[in-house]
């Protein structure tokens, strides 16, 4: 999986399309280490995979989208709908049932249907939808195509909102903890970098959506700066208050049928501690800077 | 682990001694001792592996129990094979006329084949994202990507039964005075038929090949939605693999009510002339 030099070791990815294949092969161990939907790293656990969650991808970065000319003005307004999440072992389920506990719902009130994240703008074009609820960047797609728009930023009904997790095979663990350690480093490092500074924010839609994901930087670059707090690349160390939730939800709902106390499933011990003060994303500049850096921000202190 | 091994050893046994057994005997032995010695292999190579994802017959049994007592396996077998169906048979009335006018005419011919060479070889997978923009999610992308999965097949298969008729049945028809549609209903059609159940045939098998495929679409029922819907959750590839016997399952019985089709009268003096 590594090669190793003096700057370090070398981690190699590897791209999938689908959820299944990517766990399939983390369950094969064809694979030590990936990012996937929190509650179905919950599940695997459950299930007996030897796998821990060690750290988070990424804070916030949902939203849930409406058609632009729809009346659908608020979640009440969602009631005898129907609203595509992207699987039901995604946390977007279970904040939508987050959402209809809030608002006095029960199952059956809104139509959830699980679907490929990348059909869904094309789904609520045509009217198959009512709405999606799904990570970056499906949404900033249909608000870009015209067609969407943004009801709820996870970060304004469920705050530093918990999507994907970094999960690690339990016996990369045990057996080469530097090597976890290094990666987790690594992340978080880049995470700094990416909320330091919009310049580094839009370099990095640029280099990303062309030589990784074969995404249009622009649709990056406005998913990373509309608004700057739309997704967050710092304070990525799994809460223990998040995840007691998120199991709770999972209780609820039944995708998890049995109780996971926060230690049975994450391993706190590689990740840095949450910063003190987080960056400040309102004084982030909405533009780059035609050249030159900046504001430079540097987060201050840790706990 | 012994007793897997010695049923392999009792599998084999009967394999080799059936030789001896009257005819009727070694029709049910013969794919018996082949489907017990498979059936260990399976169970030992499950029961082997370091990191399970390949459930044990014993699981896959017990999946498929539960999925009959709760109902579920006879609702999705019907979903299946009901968007299986109406692909198909639009497949088909659309596809023999096609081919038929096609393999006839020359002009069509060679207007339409590169066409439909061109289309032949795309898998149905590719056909997702405009099944879904003319179809919209659901039943109606699901019966298209059946649709063109068994549609080429049979206008091929049409198509190359028309050219291919012997120009002996064609010659003698018009000199008795039959022309024009006369001639294509009491010769041509006729004479292509047999290979035209064939073209069928595989067209059927093809259609339930991709009822996996189809059903990647958000539908929520069949047995295609059961083996995705099952990789979707944590560790449940015994139902992966409930799913795959059962299509295997349905794919003999079609195969053995579409060959029924060619014990007709009117088909069999077609393979008779060949």
């Amino acid at each position: 999986m590594t090669d190793h030099s003096e700057k370090g070791s070398l981690f190699t990815s590897q791209r999938f399309s689908d959820f299944p294949s990517m766990k399939e092969a983390l369950i094969a161990r064809k694979i030590e280490a990936t990012f996937m939907i929190a509650p179905l790293a919950m599940k695997l656990v459950a299930d007996g995979v030897p796998v821990r969650i060690v750290y988070l991808g990424h804070r916030d970065g949902t939203g849930i989208m409406v058609g632009t000319d729809s009346d659908i003005q608020d979640f009440a307004g969602l009631r005898g709908t129907k609203v595509a999440i992207p699987s039901r072992y995604s946390n977007q389920n279970l904040l939508m049932h987050r959402m209809m506990n809030q608002y006095g719902m029960v199952d059956g009130d809104i139509t959830l249907l699980e679907m490929p994240p990348p059909e869904m703008p094309a789904a609520l074009a045509n009217g198959d939808i009512d709405g999606y609820i799904v990570g970056e960047p499906f949404c900033a797609k249909s608000e870009l195509g015209g067609w969407g728009r943004v009801l709820y930023l996870t970060k304004d009904i469920w705050p530093d909102f918990v999507s994907c997790v970094l999960v690690v095979r339990k016996e990369l663990i045990d057996e080469h903890r530097p090597l976890v350690q290094e990666l987790v480093d690594g992340i978080a490092t880049s995470g700094k970098w990416l909320d330091s500074d919009m310049v580094h924010r839009m370099d990095a839609a640029e280099v990303v959506g062309k030589y990784y994901y074969n995404q249009d930087p622009e649709l990056l670059k406005f998913v990373l700066s509309k608004p700057p707090d739309r997704v967050k690349y710092t304070d990525l160390k799994p809460m223990q208050k998040n995840f007691d939730e998120i199991m709770a939800l999972a209780n609820q709902t039944g995708i998890i049928d049995k109780h996971m106390a926060f230690d049975e499933y994450v391993d706190n011990s590689f990740a840095p501690d949450v910063f003190t003060l987080t960056v400040p994303f309102d004084r982030l500049p909405m533009e780059p800077a035609p050249d030159g850096p900046g504001t430079p921000v540097t987060p201050a202190g840790g706990k | 682990m012994i007793i897997p091994l010695l049923l392999i050893v009792l599998g084999v046994v009967l394999f080799v001694q059936s030789r001896r057994w009257p005819a009727a005997v070694q029709n049910v032995v013969l794919p018996g001792s082949v489907a017990l010695v498979v059936l260990c292999l399976w169970h030992i190579g499950a029961a082997a592996q370091e990191r399970p994802i390949l459930p044990t017959p014993k699981l896959v049994a017990v999946a498929l129990v539960n999925l009959v007592a709760d109902g579920t396996l006879w609702r999705y077998v019907i979903a299946s094979v009901f968007r299986v169906s109406v692909g198909f048979v639009l497949a088909a009335a659309v596809g023999i006329p096609f081919g038929l006018v096609v393999g006839w005419s020359t002009r069509a011919f060679t207007a339409f084949n590169p066409l439909v060479q061109g289309l032949r070889p795309i898998s149905p997978i590719a056909w997702i994202p405009i099944a879904i923009l003319l179809f919209g999610i659901g039943d109606g992308s699901a019966v298209f990507l059946i649709f063109l999965a068994s549609f080429f097949p049979i206008v091929v298969g049409t198509m190359a039964a028309v050219r291919n008729i012997s120009l002996v049945h064609v010659r003698s028809a018009q000199n008795f005075g039959l022309h024009g549609m006369e001639l294509f209903r009491h010769v041509v059609f006729p004479a292509s038929l047999p290979q035209i159940i064939t073209s069928l045939r595989i067209a059927l098998g093809v259609a339930w090949l991709v009822v996996v495929a189809a059903e990647m679409i958000a539908v929520n029922s069949g047995l295609g939605y059961m083996i995705i819907d099952a990789r979707n959750q944590g560790m449940r590839y015994d139902l992966v693999v409930a799913g795959m016997l059962v299509i295997g399952a349905i794919g003999i019985v079609l195969d053995l009510g579409i060959r029924r089709l060619e014990t007709f009268d009117e088909v069999r003096w077609g393979y008779a002339k060949r």
